[in-house]
């Protein structure tokens, strides 16, 4: 299984999972078989039913290029930085608002994939 | 840093753009090949240097067009890295002349784009983006920009108008040029009416992938002037990948890192540009140019686009040739794109959009954008 896949597993089961360097303390996203800073490969899950962060910028997408969101559309995303110190491309719920406070959590889509999606705290 | 000497950058060549192409990408490069010959009078095998860019080669890579093309260089090599491909091949190409591995290095990047083509690229453009992108939307490069044109509008007071401003200018060199793809009058009025595709990018925000191939040629001095080629020479460079790894969000890019070291090399300052290439695949990012680069201090480009005129007879020549969002954007190309048009301005070959007196020139690059930010920065200052 790959980080990706685990993730998506982590997803299913227990919440937000976030990769954390036992060598160095980095936590990091997106997941990788290798820690970004120290480069050992000693990495493990963080989980947590949510984790709390900053909206920092917004999109309402209009236009995708895949057939499975094209009903949903318009679909709004944003960047939130994570407490914990990633960034992370979500889904935003509409009423979060850029430089407050949010909260992510994790699910899987119908494809399977690990997904998050933020609401204001 | 040994300077670039005795250098010349020479021979801008274009395959004229497509909005489609039922050709493979090496039929766009070999094409463009075909032309650097014609355009300097050069045999294929005095051509012993190949830098190489495209996306849609695969599954052929470099050896296998060298094979395709009939080439044998003594030097190749392959830039997947985008917009920043046109630079980095230009200093690759410049220090393997400097130092004899190779005579003569051309310079190619192009695309094909068929059907399916774009949908694919995107689908699959890396790990990162694949599983942290894609699944919010597939909105594609789009969506990684207009968060990135979101914040900036944020942190410089940026209005769509100011964007609207570059994209009109663009327009109006772009009916200079007749390779331009998009050549119709393009109002602010109608910048600003355009249907949204992921806010704040609407329509004319946002480039038009083609298919189309563009090439120059680095050698001696000495080589170029014996077969009468008008060249510029290459005054400074820069190159710079995944600068500043810890901004949550992508506010400044490498060029930021390196614009005094740039700056420095070049013995002259933004003032004395007179035409700037910059890579425009979505206006934001030329506005991070003008910001990282020097052309006004950080967070004032908003105020930078107000108080300058980026078209013909402006008094900042912005994108001569139409850039990328009116001239498309052929892939790996777009990497080329600044450069050939530099090049054109400097050595008297840019027609009816030549700018009067064109002695030096910026071209800048941005590549790879690739999970939340675009990853490879480079920038050359070129001069008559």
């Amino acid at each position: 299984m790959n980080p990706m896949q685990r993730m998506a597993a982590h997803a299913r089961q227990s919440g937000v999972a976030l990769q954390h360097c036992t060598a160095c303390s980095h936590v990091q996203y997106p997941p990788r078989e290798l820690c970004v800073a120290c480069l050992a490969d000693q990495l493990e899950w963080r989980i947590a039913p949510s984790e709390a962060g900053v909206l920092l910028a917004t999109s309402l997408l209009h236009h995708s290029h895949a057939d499975e969101f094209r009903d949903a559309l318009p679909l709004r995303v944003g960047v939130v930085q994570l407490d914990a110190g990633p960034s992370v491309i979500c889904f935003l719920d509409a009423n979060c608002v850029v430089a407050t406070r949010v909260r992510i959590t994790a699910r899987n889509d119908a494809e399977g994939r690990a997904v998050l999606s933020a609401a204001p705290v | 840093m040994m300077d670039y000497g005795d250098i010349a950058v020479c021979t801008p060549v274009t395959v004229a753009y497509a909005r489609r192409s039922e050709h493979g990408a090496a039929w766009w490069l070999g094409s463009a090949l075909r032309k650097l010959l014609e355009a300097s009078g050069l045999a294929k095998r005095q051509v012993d240097g190949l830098c190489l860019s495209s996306f849609t080669l695969p599954p052929d890579g470099p050896a296998p067009f060298v094979q395709y093309v009939g080439l044998s260089p003594r030097f190749l090599e392959y830039l997947p890295t985008g917009g920043a491909c046109g630079v980095m091949a230009l200093r690759r190409a410049a220090r393997a002349v400097q130092c004899g591995d190779a005579d003569v290095v051309a310079c190619i990047a192009g695309d094909t784009n068929g059907d399916t083509t774009f949908h694919d690229l995107v689908a699959q453009f890396s790990s990162f983006s694949r599983d942290c992108v894609w699944p919010y939307g597939a909105g594609g490069p789009n969506e990684s920009f207009a968060l990135l044109t979101d914040h900036a509008m944020r942190r410089t007071g940026a209005t769509r108008a100011d964007f609207g401003k570059l994209c009109v200018a663009q327009r109006q060199w772009a009916q200079r040029n007749p390779l331009a793809l998009l050549r119709s009058e393009l109002t602010l009025e109608a910048y600003l009416a355009a249907r949204p595709v992921a806010s704040p990018l609407h329509l004319f925000d946002c480039v038009m992938p083609c298919a189309g191939a563009d090439g120059f040629l680095v050698m001696h001095r000495d080589r170029a002037m014996a077969l009468s080629l008008p060249h510029a020479r290459i005054l400074a460079t820069i190159e710079r990948h995944n600068a500043y790894p810890d901004d949550p969000i992508q506010w400044r890019g490498g060029w930021a890192m390196d614009a005094d070291t740039l700056w420095q090399q070049a013995a002259i300052g933004p003032d004395a540009i007179d035409v700037l290439q910059t890579y425009d695949d979505y206006p934001v990012i030329s506005m991070l140019q003008f910001e990282d680069m020097g052309f006004c201090a950080k967070d004032a480009g908003a105020e930078f686009i107000r108080s300058n005129a980026f078209g013909p007879g402006g008094n900042r020549p912005h994108n001569t040739g139409g850039g990328q969002l009116s001239g498309g954007q052929a892939g790996a190309a777009g990497g080329f794109l600044g450069m050939v048009e530099a090049i054109r301005q400097l050595t008297g070959q840019a027609g009816e959009r030549y700018v009067p007196g064109a002695r030096h020139a910026l071209v800048s690059g941005f590549g790879m954008i690739n999970y939340d930010r675009g990853l490879c920065t480079a920038a050359a200052v070129l001069a008559a």
